[in-house]
């Protein structure tokens, strides 16, 4: 018995997770997250923590709260859960890079923060749930994020040869395994009194963030515990021709795909909130709540029609097929894309792999937050008062190309279609590579 | 991944890599370029840190060819040994 359980902690908390596996259940997640309320990226949180350090240097108005701001709360979340995965795993420790990679870390932040401002979104919204979401846009920013990892790693290649300084000298604080241990269970405790307290709020909207920070830090557990990483899946078949990864990604997104098309599919084809409102306004027509004389029937009267808003007002912004859209299906995407790319590259991290990587204590990664914030958030404000991405929803007059809910031209079963031959070729020939080699860039 | 693999103790080593601090992917490029000092049948010993390199050691081993001898934890990091085909 003893032993059961002691392999049961060890396949839970300690193995590296099997790359396929991760992927499946981040697309559940993904998936479960965008039903419970929206979907997940890292950006806003990094975002909105930048915002933060701008407004603390006097810079900027003060931002939203980082306790309430959903993408923040997705982005304390999967800190949380990565934090948690890495101490009960034993990999976390304070791991302080050589010099040299200092440098780098501001040059990848500033990059990715750029990229992910063109692209509408870092490698999670502007690409995997983008495609996700059925946005033409995650196309562009994937095509960029191949241009820009293979550029990235052909300079990491002149760099080996030609950078000497400071690149050697790490250091490692690291703890005893039982104090992990312990601080991990005690973030966990942390992290479900955190989701109790948003749950207690009596404000709808705050009281979603429980879920939001659950559904984040499983995430964040589940992609630490599987090293799951989209960058590498984009280069290592350039630079090992190991394809695990990349085929994971590409099974992920098939699943989040098809799981977003049920979703959204399914909102208005039966919109039940909608259906209710719409019987119930014809049922209240002839009735205005004043003239009832009955108080009581007055009030209820008046509940059901304030609960069929708010429930019609709740579906549409959770699922409006159109949500989540952005409009840089075009050069932004591809732009956006190359430079998040090549940043991801300097950091050794995307979005979400930078983040989980902070969660084990990687200082490197933990200087990619806040320059990448910085240059999100004033890049972000620079775009909104250019108008660069349009105006409302659908952004019109986007410069930096389409806003293209794929649905719209090529209806639900062709967009499926399309992923999953997009999502089958680059399997294909990552595949192919791994036994040909054709595609790896040489030392 | 499957068990860590230990390394037997006393090798020798013909060269050593400090990686330490490093994350993904400088460990492993590091060593694929330090892999070409040294003469086939030697031994290059990593010093790391990042997890990560638990996976991608042995993995470019064996797609490389090299033998992969195992690890050996010390205080704060990990030596990985790699045979040279």
């Amino acid at each position: 018995m003893k032993d059961t359980v002691r392999r049961f902690f060890k396949i839970l908390c300690q193995t590296e997770w099997n790359a396929t596996v991760s992927g499946i259940i981040v697309a559940l997640l993904s998936i479960l997250i965008m039903a419970w309320w929206r979907p997940w990226g890292a950006v806003g949180a990094i975002r909105n923590w930048g915002e933060w350090i701008l407004y603390g240097a006097g810079l900027f108005d003060k931002p939203s709260d980082f306790l309430i701001s959903s993408g923040s709360v997705i982005g304390i979340g999967f800190l949380a859960g990565a934090f948690i995965s890495a101490c009960l795993g034993n990999d976390f420790s304070f791991k302080f890079p050589p010099p040299w990679e200092w440098v780098k870390a501001i040059i990848a932040g500033i990059l990715m923060g750029i990229g992910s401002a063109f692209a509408g979104g870092c490698n999670v919204g502007g690409m995997y749930n983008a495609i996700g979401n059925l946005a033409a846009n995650g196309f562009t920013m994937w095509l960029g994020l191949i241009i820009g990892v293979v550029l990235g790693l052909k300079y990491i290649y002149w760099e080996m040869e030609h950078v000497t300084w400071g690149t050697t000298g790490g250091k490692n604080l690291d703890f005893p395994y039982g104090l992990k241990i312990v601080v991990g269970i005690i973030a966990f405790a942390v992290l479900v009194w955190g989701a109790y307290n948003y749950a207690g709020m009596s404000d709808n909207y705050a009281a979603s963030l429980s879920g939001i920070l659950l559904i984040s830090a499983g995430l964040g557990y589940t992609m630490q515990r599987g090293r799951w990483c989209m960058v590498q899946a984009f280069r290592e078949p350039h630079m090992t021709g190991d394809c695990t990864l990349a085929k994971s990604v590409a099974l992920s997104i098939l699943i989040l795909a098809v799981g977003c098309a049920v979703l959204k599919y399914a909102v208005p084809m039966r919109g039940s909130a909608i259906a209710v409102q719409a019987a119930l306004a014809d049922a209240v027509d002839e009735l205005d709540p004043d003239e009832i004389q009955d108080e009581d029937l007055a009030d209820a009267v008046e509940e059901v029609i304030d609960a069929s808003e708010t429930a019609v007002a709740a579906a549409e912004r959770v699922l409006d097929p159109v949500n989540y859209v952005r409009g840089t299906f075009g050069w932004g995407g591809v732009l956006g894309g190359f430079l998040f790319g090549l940043g991801a590259m300097f950091a050794g991290g995307c979005g979400s792999g930078t983040l989980w990587r902070v969660g084990e204590g990687q200082m490197k990664l933990w200087m990619v937050v806040p320059f990448f914030g910085i240059s999100n958030a004033l890049m972000t404000k620079l775009f909104k008062s250019m108008h660069m991405e349009g105006t409302g929803a659908t952004h019109v007059g986007s410069k930096l190309g389409m806003h293209l809910y794929l649905p719209d031209a090529l209806g639900y079963g062709g967009t499926i279609l399309l992923v999953v031959l997009a999502m089958a070729a680059w399997y294909i020939i990552v595949d192919w590579n791994e036994d040909s080699n054709k595609l790896i860039v040489e030392m | 991944m499957s068990d860590i693999k230990i390394a037997p103790e006393g090798l020798e080593v013909a060269r050593t890599l400090d990686a330490k601090g490093l994350s993904c992917p400088m460990p492993l490029l590091r060593t694929k370029k330090e892999i070409g000092k040294i003469n086939s049948g030697e031994i290059l010993e990593v010093l790391g840190t990042d997890p990560g390199s638990r996976n991608d050691i042995p993995g470019w081993c064996a797609r490389a060819g090299h033998e992969y001898l195992g690890e050996r934890e010390d205080e704060g990091f990990i030596r990985f040994y790699v045979k040279k085909k």
